[in-house]
């Protein structure tokens, strides 16, 4: 019984229908698929493959098996498809199979994380340091009406990303806000939400006359913000580098001004833009549907400004 | 008595396993896109070497009676081992160096297993933190080490003949290797019987300890194998490397139709076992499914499986 139905199987197998859809196909993997993060650039990367009626695969990896990037690119080349677009991993493991797809003359772009520059055709980058350390200190400036004192909390004092937009926030002071001071030396807070709680206390006891607390860190904006809000000081804000699931009702509550990270929607629409568009090396721009154009650097193409969350959109993110 | 010690008493699971891929093939035939293909065929095969090497060395463990968690963890202490070593030392004898790791972190787990009797669930959990730990203690858990030599990425990447990847003959080979060993040997022989009962095998005058002893010593040295390849295939070695894959290797010796509780079990079912979920993952990715549906069938398959064969040999 059982062996005729695999026979029935087999025989159906044998007459499938050739398929004939030429619709143009781009896979697109993120690090992790249950990550809110990545779940919310998803939503971006749809309504951008819906505009552009090509056939969109979300798929990577539920574990953290190193190897399950490479094995789920290994399957589309297999299967055939246009563009792969990974939010990589593992930049030396995933190399070797990117390079087997670009050989096999499929489009290769990387968003969000890169692999080596040789093994891709274009990096969408999401956002620049500088862009970061720009925006984060116009916002501060405007939130502090030009003038004032503020403290920052950061990572740890070693923390590389960290510094880099410290570095470029010092550069805007500088250059633009004379009658803003940085009170000290940025406050480690070993990247923990209590220790950034225990750190503000302290700002706020030391430096009274400070308007604003900055953190560059995702867990310190709402761990700065809790301890501004349990002091009940109204004249003082929070701002910074954060998600925005944990900072909504700080936001709400008027203790967190803004903010600051890339749209992760835009992200995934302009990913599936690139994916589809017909960019070459050597190109300094591409149109990018909502986006309008986009810049392209060497191979990097650039999302742009940063994005700033505040009480009127954070509600549209869920990450 | 001698019926029963037979390791083909049951020979209808591998029969229905075999229905099961077959079916599975014919499935992802018609709703896979360029699922039979040589070239996908061949990439199926590539791809299950490092958890297939993993599974055969399980089975005479689990046969025995026993179980090996730390397999997984011994390819990261492994991966992370060769890694150091291939900046000191030619390619070639760092991984022999590592193959002998592996066999002396196995003989860990043998001499407690065997010689001290502690439950084999207890040492390999511990041991399953202890080599991890080591190999993420030796690089902090984040240094990654690239650049093999292109030789040496070859056992992982290349092709033999334009077709067959590279990796294939150390995997049939290991498969051939154990196969004799357990089902054509007195070795094989002695390890059914202590699947079977241990105390009964002690006083038929088996040399429990030692017949037991191999099979984890072993099972360490197949682990650091598995690293090799493993490394040779990603091009990296991190501690990371082969995390969780023990669990994998273990539902594809269940789904073979070894008896988790000893005395029964096949090689050839564990290859079966093996092919039955590397085929639904790689057909699931070839129909556009989502990947996560493939843990669920593999779980169903494993039911039915045991299910059918159950009411079969009952």
């Amino acid at each position: 019984m059982r062996s005729l139905w695999v026979a029935c199987l087999i025989g159906l197998a044998a007459c499938k229908p050739v398929e004939s859809s030429k619709k143009f196909t781009v896979a697109m993997m993120p690090k992790n698929k249950g990550n809110p993060y990545f779940i919310s650039c998803k939503k971006g990367a749809e309504e951008a493959a819906r505009e552009l009626g090509v056939e969109f695969i979300w798929d990577g990896p539920t574990d953290t098996d190193p190897a399950k990037q490479n094995e789920v690119v290994e399957a589309w080349i297999t299967r055939g498809v246009d563009a792969i677009a990974v939010s990589v991993e593992n930049k030396d493991g995933i190399a070797t199979v990117l390079k087997k797809a670009k050989a096999k003359g499929i489009k290769v772009i990387t968003w969000d994380a890169d692999t080596q520059a040789e093994a891709r055709d274009f990096f969408i980058n999401q956002a620049t340091a500088q862009g970061i350390g720009y925006s984060l200190m116009d916002n501060a400036a405007r939130v502090m009406g030009g003038e004032g004192e503020f403290a920052i909390i950061t990572a740890s004092v070693t923390a590389a990303n960290q510094n880099e937009w410290i570095q470029h926030v010092k550069a805007r002071l500088a250059e633009k806000y004379p009658n803003i001071k940085l009170v000290a030396d940025p406050f480690p807070s070993d990247d923990k939400q209590d220790v950034a709680f225990s750190r503000a206390q302290e700002i706020l006891k030391v430096y009274p006359k400070v308007k604003l607390i900055m953190a560059v860190c995702s867990p310190g904006v709402p761990g700065a913000a809790e301890a501004v809000k349990q002091s009940e000081r109204k004249d003082v804000k929070v701002m910074g580098l954060a998600l925005p699931n944990a900072c909504k009702k700080y936001i709400h509550d008027g203790v967190v001004d803004c903010i600051i990270l890339w749209n992760t929607m835009d992200l995934g629409y302009l990913t599936v833009q690139a994916s589809v568009a017909k960019i070459k090396s050597g190109d300094t721009s591409m149109p990018a549907g909502k986006l309008k154009t986009v810049e392209i650097r060497g191979s990097e193409i650039m999302l742009g400004a940063p994005f700033v969350f505040n009480k009127d959109n954070v509600d549209n993110f869920d990450f | 008595m001698l019926a029963s010690l037979s390791i083909d008493s049951r020979p209808r699971h591998e029969a229905v396993l075999a229905g099961l891929l077959v079916a599975e093939i014919a499935v992802f035939a018609l709703i896979g896109r360029n699922f039979l293909t040589a070239g996908n065929g061949w990439e199926v095969v590539r791809v299950s070497v490092e958890i297939g090497l993993l599974a055969i060395a399980l089975t005479p463990v689990i046969v025995s009676g026993g179980i090996d968690l730390s397999v997984g963890s011994m390819m990261g202490l492994s991966a992370v081992a060769l890694g150091m070593m291939s900046r000191q030392m030619p390619i070639g004898l760092a991984a022999v160096v590592t193959l002998g790791i592996g066999a002396a972190g196995g003989a860990v787990n043998a001499l407690l297993v065997a010689r001290l009797k502690i439950p084999p669930l207890i040492v390999t959990l511990g041991t399953y933190s202890l080599f991890r730990g080591l190999a993420e203690g030796l690089t902090g858990g984040v240094e990654n080490f690239t650049n093999f030599p292109e030789s040496f990425l070859y056992l992982g990447q290349g092709y033999l003949l334009g077709a067959i990847p590279a990796q294939l003959p150390i995997f049939l080979a290991a498969i051939a290797g154990y196969w004799i060993l357990l089902h054509r040997t007195t070795h094989g022989r002695a390890i059914v019987a202590i699947g079977f009962s241990p105390e009964g095998a002690k006083y038929a005058g088996i040399p429990v300890e030692k017949r037991l002893g191999l099979v984890y010593v072993l099972a360490g040295a197949v682990s650091s194998l598995a690293a090799i390849i493993y490394v040779a295939h990603l091009g990296q070695a991190k501690a990371d490397a082969g995390t969780s894959y023990e669990l994998m290797a273990i539902t594809a010796v269940v789904l073979g139709g070894t008896s988790i509780f000893g005395g029964r079990g096949t090689i050839h079912g564990t290859v079966l076992g093996l092919f039955a979920i590397a085929v639904l993952q790689n057909g699931m990715r070839l129909a556009d499914l989502p990947s996560e549906l493939a843990g669920i069938l593999a779980g169903v398959l494993l039911v039915i499986s045991i299910l059918v064969s159950r009411r079969r040999s009952a």
